[in-house]
């Protein structure tokens, strides 16, 4: 074996930590908080993109029709819905049925139905879409076509729903985005300090090394994965903090918060990709310091 | 093997270095003397690329540390070794882990690493202390240390910047004897001083430094009195 090579790095590296607990100690605790928003974020972001994706390729269209329709005429209209290559199935569901499934679903809320008087609800044709026409531009033509079908007062299929979610995406999003850049600046900092202090408590090592003959990156390296292992345990630490919390939370949170998915927790390439991130992050702020105390 | 031509260094407007040109041959010894600010420090300084000269040329083995960039200096240090008078020993490692570390350096293999620390502080006569911190030795102990140190990678050249400044007279002598032992195998050796007393009864060239030029450069001491007398003259007033 030719020298010490990554070994000796990472057994530096650990020295290095170990000499100076207490302070990556408190910065291994601050970049967990840190690291903590950015996965609450994530799980937020990915929660709701996969709502907005389930939403935006809904299966169902509702057919409102106008009122005093004959029999002929709504069944025309079923012959042109079936006539669309996109349709699969049409259910028809007359408007007293909507109306009992309405009270169902507002069970316990039965004030709300007070004083509606007559069924306001119109018949309508629950159509079921074709899975190969699941797609947000597809679905927009369809639901175009039918509505100017003879007969037709509305056709929904959660077009709002999803224009709300969407806007919200792009705000959590933009949002998260700004919050991350401004935190992954806050663990650089965080991390060019911790090593910084390390590198003051050992100039003198420094000093030497560089007199018998030391490469830079011999120096570097062991600064280096310190402030690398800082930031990928305190990622760790929040990643497994943000799993108690979510497992933590009550039935009635999970299903408030759920989309039309359910609400998972962060998947293993996110969490991956968090603790990488961190990583580069905490290589980036070593980098930052230890260029600046060997110039 | 070392060559300087018309070399200068200046600090903040103050010249260290004035037109020096000097070479040194292989497995020659070298004493630099001169007063405190004579350059002589400066001089050994810029042979180790540790500062660049302003102007003039520094060729080593062959190789011109102008034309070096900073990644090849490193490279350049592993052919040199240097006693400092401060020793620049590190006080929580163990006196063979101080050796170790300048094999760690330069990437020796790890099954050497234990051997050549071993070999090395035998030398110098600090084997048996090899599991000492620093702190725990005498001054000579320390520069011997220091010395195993600067050896442990075979270079061809030492340089050391007052050795015995530190030093009672006695352990000042010591390290004398050993770099007088390390040049008969072949080490090209320069040590700068103003240990008038030695520098006479070793009887090497003496290149004598004054405000940054070089007033005399005596090959043989015993021949040019000249340069001794002038040196005794003006003593250091360090």
């Amino acid at each position: 074996m030719r020298g010490y090579g990554p070994i000796y790095t990472f057994i530096e590296a650990y020295r290095g930590l170990r000499a100076n607990s207490l302070v990556n100690l408190l910065a291994t605790g601050t970049i967990s908080m840190a690291m903590l928003i950015v996965g609450f974020f994530l799980v937020v972001f990915l929660n709701l993109q996969a709502a907005v994706g389930a939403m935006g390729e809904r299966l169902e269209v509702s057919v409102y029709l106008k009122d005093g329709l004959t029999e002929q005429d709504k069944d025309f209209i079923l012959t042109r819905l079936k006539a669309e290559p996109a349709v699969k199935k049409v259910v028809f569901l007359p408007k007293a049925e909507a109306l009992a499934l309405l009270k169902k679903e507002l069970k316990g809320q039965e004030p709300l139905m007070e004083g509606l008087g007559e069924n306001p609800l119109p018949d309508s044709y629950e159509v079921t879409v074709d899975a190969k026409y699941a797609d947000a531009a597809k679905m927009e033509a369809l639901t175009k076509r039918i509505a100017m079908f003879f007969g037709v007062e509305d056709v929904s299929y959660g077009r709002q729903g999803v224009a709300v979610l969407e806007r919200m995406l792009k705000l959590v999003t933009y949002g998260g985005f700004a919050l991350a850049v401004l935190l992954g600046v806050t663990v650089v900092f965080i991390i060019s300090n911790s090593v910084r202090l390390a590198l003051y408590s050992r100039g003198q090592e420094i000093e030497l090394m560089q007199w018998i003959g030391a490469t830079r990156w011999f120096i570097m390296g062991p600064f280096l994965v310190e402030g690398m292992l800082v930031v990928v345990l305190g990622t760790s630490l929040s990643v497994g903090i943000l799993a108690v919390l979510f497992h933590a939370l009550p039935r009635e949170v999970v299903l408030f918060l759920s989309g039309p998915g359910g609400l998972d927790f962060l998947p293993p390439s996110v969490i991956a990709y968090m603790i990488g991130g961190g990583g580069a992050l905490g290589f980036a702020g070593g980098l930052v310091s230890v260029n600046k105390f060997l110039e | 093997m070392i060559h300087l031509y018309r070399v200068s260094k200046i600090f903040e407007g103050i010249p260290a270095l004035r037109e020096i040109t000097v070479s040194v041959d292989k497995g020659e010894f070298v004493f630099v003397t001169g007063p405190s600010g004579a350059g002589k420090t400066t001089l050994l300084k810029v042979l180790f690329c540790a500062e660049h000269a302003d102007e003039g040329q520094i060729i080593i083995q062959g190789m011109n540390t102008f034309r070096l960039n900073s990644s090849s200096i490193p490279y350049l240090r592993r052919n040199m070794g240097f006693v400092f008078q401060d020793y620049k020993l590190l006080p929580h490692k163990t006196v063979f882990e101080n050796i170790a570390l300048a094999l760690k350096v330069i990437g020796a293999p790890h099954g050497d690493i234990e051997r050549r620390a071993l070999l090395s502080l035998r030398k110098v006569g600090m084997d048996k202390k090899e599991h000492l911190t620093p702190l725990k030795l005498s001054g000579g102990e320390q520069q011997r240390v220091a010395i195993a140190r600067a050896l442990v990678n075979e270079p061809q050249i030492l340089l050391a910047d007052e050795p015995t400044g530190n030093l009672d007279p006695q352990s000042g002598q010591e390290v004398f004897r050993l770099f007088k032992d390390i040049n008969m195998k072949g080490t090209t050796v320069i040590v700068a001083t103003h240990d008038w007393e030695t520098v006479q009864k070793m009887q090497r060239r003496i290149v004598a430094m004054e405000r940054g030029k070089i007033m005399s450069d005596t090959k043989d001491p015993v021949l040019d009195k000249a340069a001794a007398v002038k040196f005794k003259q003006e003593p250091s007033s360090r």
